[in-house]
């Protein structure tokens, strides 16, 4: 992540405007103030692990239950990482390289399971296809009594895969439009069949970018709670949330086993992707070279509408249907809109605060590149790797043991909030700090700006978009987040994510139609940011 | 079914207790939206001052209930944090209804787990925010109060109910009382196929693979304590595991198993009386009816109850919050909207519940029902996440 030594040489200059190279002091301080607090929960995590001594966690190691829980989890992990390769990489194949009719419709339509939460998802799917569902009831007719349950590991590995897929998805297409055909041709005129060229120029090729989108969802399956809990498979989540009050110590030892297996996926995708990146010419892909269907065509198209379909339209379509039926299905517990004010507030507060607290690590990162910055920026991306429960179960800990006073306020969800999405607003204020030209600020100082008069009358307006990109992201992702939103919310406040969680472990799936789709109708929103952030073209 | 002597009485009070139960049902949807009206001050003619009044009156086949009403009762003002073990659907209605009462006085309602807020009122120890808790079961107050956690109510508050139902240091105080029992899904199965025993069910063939239970809730830890101390620690394991092998599947809630019951998807299961009784009340005639087993841990009655946390820095107003959970008005809502038997001797059951004589509970003293931790032990041991 090393900036253009360019950029930097003259980032430095431009700050050393009366004392030449001049340590950013005040700037590396905040940053690493930032820093602290974003990685400091997870101390408590550990204290609470190890309070009583060091034999108890240690045996709770290789206590059945958690050797249970790691085998789940990782058989969930790489189930579903394998699924989503297996649905991506054909699906990138067949709307990037092939004349399926519709290919812009489709590229677009595969991508939207993001925009459902996967805890949505798995609510849906267990109302429609749970052993006496929808799909049981429309059966009944017919003689169907009962359905196989889709409880379970399969519903797990079928509910995540469907809404992570598309992040294999998103990469694997990316690399597949910049892949060099020219050396596919060069594959086929050296006599290899279609499918040897596939192996021995475009796998290699694309392997990287199919890692980096397997490695989101591998977190994303290793970090959710919501899924599991739904369909019943005891993961690390879960039971550090069913667990956490009856055996904190417990919970902490597995939040910490769990942040292990955090770190070992990283390193394990970064091994696959390897030190060279595999980069095409660039532009030169020959639309040319788009393999023909010819009678495949037909039976090709079946595949993206049976994902699409079971992805899409089954939660989609269960909501509307609980909505047509008069929604409210009677816990007694109306839906309000305050709920609705209430996320709106939070992830809002959430978004301000990761915005000012990001920009000190962005712009030091981004102009000062000191050893000290690039380890706070990478610091900050510990958050975003740590899974919501166990950062949840971090400041529970730190909200009952050091802050009393702000346990179970808002300050402390929205810190946690803020600590969990910072990369998001990191990452955006950064890159958009790299596109200022640095001869502008230097311009405005040459003009009598002092250092942060230039900042403030140049550089910021110039990054200005890029800040509220970040901002964005940070509130559409603070409005869907569950564990720690369930473990830190004040008494009494709710919200969309709370209201809906509520139904859905009470059983009145259908009070839960109308926040669904509103919190669905935003997620859809975010996704929609993200594409136009990354001016991601569907063509 | 056993064919002696005593079963025709049973089976003759469950009729009568079922039947009469329906009706309740039908008589609290008229309470409900009473209440409600009375809450939202819909229509009116109606103002605020009326609302308790509303509560016990008004409804079919019911006179006012006896007891204190909480008109006459000490004012609420202030913010108090309420852990409530019981859920929202089950008592957020009179949860507002109170917070509606007084101009300034606010509740912070966290709803969750009975064991799961207990535990963390343990966890959170002096810090804790919980002014109240209030529980499903007895047994987690009983945790409360070994923890040391809970404080004493004053004697008026706690005398208000029989001592059977109330811890002897006056620690907590039961509001409601509830039987264990086991629906079962009238479609699949008739009376005679329910065993009386508790102990006959892992070996009863007709349930393979159609029960559900909630192993995580804590009125079933409740009855496991009960299976433990009644049984013995082994026996009990033994009938845990011999359930896993017959099929059953885990539920959240004893509300879901109900519910599941009704729908179909299983046979039968192990719930509290009153969660039936809510299933029935929601829905035309669903297949689901109640059976009891007899004088084991199948067949114990329970209270739900409250007690002040011993962190609070209100304990007054927490105190007088618990009081107005045992007033006429929050009684009668018990009675007839949750289904469970009122504490106050002077309201009246709804319709003609058997009394707890009738319901034949095994001999056992509450409060040793918070020996949670063993049960959870157990219960883990005989492989349930719990």
């Amino acid at each position: 992540m090393a900036a253009e030594p360019g950029t930097t040489a003259t980032g430095e200059s431009t700050d050393a405007g009366d004392e030449p190279r001049s340590y950013p002091v005040g700037l590396t301080f905040l940053s690493g103030a930032v820093a602290a607090g974003s990685v400091l929960p997870l101390f408590w995590l550990i204290e609470t692990a190890f309070r009583t001594g060091v034999a108890e966690p240690v045996s709770l190691l290789f206590d059945p239950l958690t050797l249970q829980v790691l085998v789940n989890s990782v058989v969930l992990v790489t189930s579903v990482t394998v699924a989503s390769v297996l649905i991506s990489v054909p699906l990138a194949y067949l709307t990037v390289r092939t004349d399926l009719p519709f290919r812009r419709f489709w590229t677009v339509a595969v991508m939207l399971p993001l925009v459902i939460p996967s805890y949505i998802g798995a609510f849906a799917f267990v109302s429609v296809f749970s052993p006496n569902g929808e799909v049981q009831s429309l059966l009944a007719p017919l003689g169907v009594e009962e359905l196989p349950g889709i409880y379970g590991l399969e519903g797990t590995v079928l509910v995540l895969t469907l809404y992570t897929y598309p992040y294999v998805y998103i990469t694997s297409r990316a690399s597949l439009k910049t892949l060099d055909t020219s050396l596919v041709d060069a594959a086929r005129t050296l006599k290899h069949t279609r499918w040897e060229a596939f192996k021995r120029v475009v796998v290699p090729q694309i392997r990287p970018a199919v890692a980096a989108g397997a490695l989101l969802t591998a977190l994303y399956t290793l970090s959710d709670f919501g899924t599991p809990q739904i369909m019943r498979y005891s993961v690390f989540t879960r039971i550090i949330y069913t667990r956490w009050a009856t055996s904190p110590e417990f919970a902490a030892v597995l939040s910490i086993q769990l942040l292990a297996v955090t770190v070992l996926i990283l390193a394990v995708e970064s091994q696959i992707r390897g030190d060279d990146t595999l980069h095409g010419s660039g532009g030169s892909a020959h639309s040319s070279g788009r393999m023909r269907l010819g009678r495949w065509k037909w039976p090709a198209l079946a595949f993206p509408a049976l994902v699409v379909g079971l992805a899409l339209a089954v939660p989609i379509g269960t909501l509307l249907l609980w909505l047509v039926r008069g929604g409210a299905t009677g816990s007694g517990v109306p839906f309000e809109l305050e709920y609705v004010a209430n996320s709106v507030d939070v992830s809002l507060a959430a978004a301000l605060v990761a915005t000012l607290a990001g920009l000190p690590v962005a712009y030091l990162s981004a102009r000062h590149s000191t050893r000290l910055g690039d380890l706070f920026e990478r610091i900050t991306y510990v958050g975003y790797a740590v899974p919501g429960v166990v950062m949840g179960l971090a400041l529970v800990f730190v909200g009952i043991n050091v802050a009393p006073s702000l346990y179970l306020t808002l300050p402390l969800l929205i810190f946690a909030y803020v600590v969990r999405f910072l990369p998001q607003s990191v990452g955006s204020t950064r890159a958009s700090f790299l596109q200022v030209n640095p001869a502008l600020p230097e311009a405005a100082r040459t003009l009598g700006r002092s250092s942060i008069g230039a900042f403030r009358a140049v550089t910021l307006p110039l990054a200005a978009p890029g800040l509220l990109g970040g901002a964005a992201l940070v509130f559409l992702t603070t409005m869907k987040e569950l564990p720690a939103t369930l473990m830190l919310s004040p008494s009494g406040y709710k919200t969309l994510v709370t209201y809906i969680w509520q139904m859905q472990e009470d059983g009145y799936y259908g009070d839960a139609a109308v926040p669904a789709l509103v919190l669905v109708a935003i997620s859809a929103l975010s996704i929609f940011v993200i594409i136009s952030q990354e001016g991601y073209d569907v063509k | 079914m056993s064919e002696d002597d005593g079963s025709d009485r049973r089976s003759s009070n469950r009729r009568r207790f079922l039947a009469a139960a329906g009706a309740a049902g039908m008589a609290s949807v008229a309470g409900c939206s009473a209440l409600l009206d009375a809450v939202n001050g819909d229509g009116g003619d109606s103002d605020g001052d009326e609302g308790p009044g509303l509560i016990g009156s008004g409804r079919e086949g019911r006179d006012a209930p006896g007891g204190t009403p909480m008109s006459e009762m000490p004012d609420l003002s202030g913010t108090l944090t309420l852990y409530s073990g019981r859920g929202e659907p089950l008592v957020g209605e009179l949860v507002s209804h109170i917070e509606d009462l007084y101009d300034d006085f606010t509740i912070e309602p966290r709803y969750n787990s009975s064991t799961d807020l207990v535990n963390q009122i343990t966890e959170e120890g002096d810090t804790s925010p919980a002014d109240v808790f209030f529980s499903v079961n007895a047994g987690s107050l009983g945790v409360l109060a070994d923890e040391g956690l809970a404080a004493t109510l004053p004697d008026d508050v706690a005398t208000m109910v029989d001592g059977a139902y109330r811890d002897d240091e006056n620690q907590w105080v039961g509001t409601s009382g509830r039987a264990r029992t086991v629906p079962y899904n009238t479609n699949q199965f008739s009376e005679d196929d329910v065993p009386s025993d508790i102990s006959a069910f892992p070996d009863a063939d007709q349930f393979q693979d159609v029960m559900g239970w909630a192993p995580s809730y804590g009125s079933f830890q409740a009855f496991v304590t009960a299976m433990r101390i009644l049984n013995g620690d082994e026996e009990t394991k033994a009938w845990l595991e011999g359930m896993i092998d017959q099929g059953v599947e885990a539920y959240s809630d004893e509300f879901t198993v109900a519910r599941r019951i009704a729908d179909g998807e299983l046979g039968a299961g192990f719930t509290n009386h009153y969660y039936i009784q809510r299933v029935v009340d929601n829905r035309d005639d669903p297949p689901i009816a109640t059976a009891f087993t007899e004088g084991d841990a199948g067949a114990i009655f329970n209270v739900a109850g409250a007690a002040v946390v011993s962190s609070t820095d209100q304990s007054e107003l927490a105190a007088n919050f618990v009081r107005h959970l045992l007033s006429a008005e929050a009684q009668e809502y018990f009675a007839t909207t949750t289904f469970e038997y009122p504490l106050i001797p002077e309201v009246e059951p709804v319709g003609e519940l058997p009394t707890v004589d009738e319901l034949n509970p095994p001999d056992l003293d509450l409060t040793q029902l918070s020996d949670l931790g063993p049960t959870l032990e157990l219960m883990r041991d005989a492989g349930l996440d719990v």
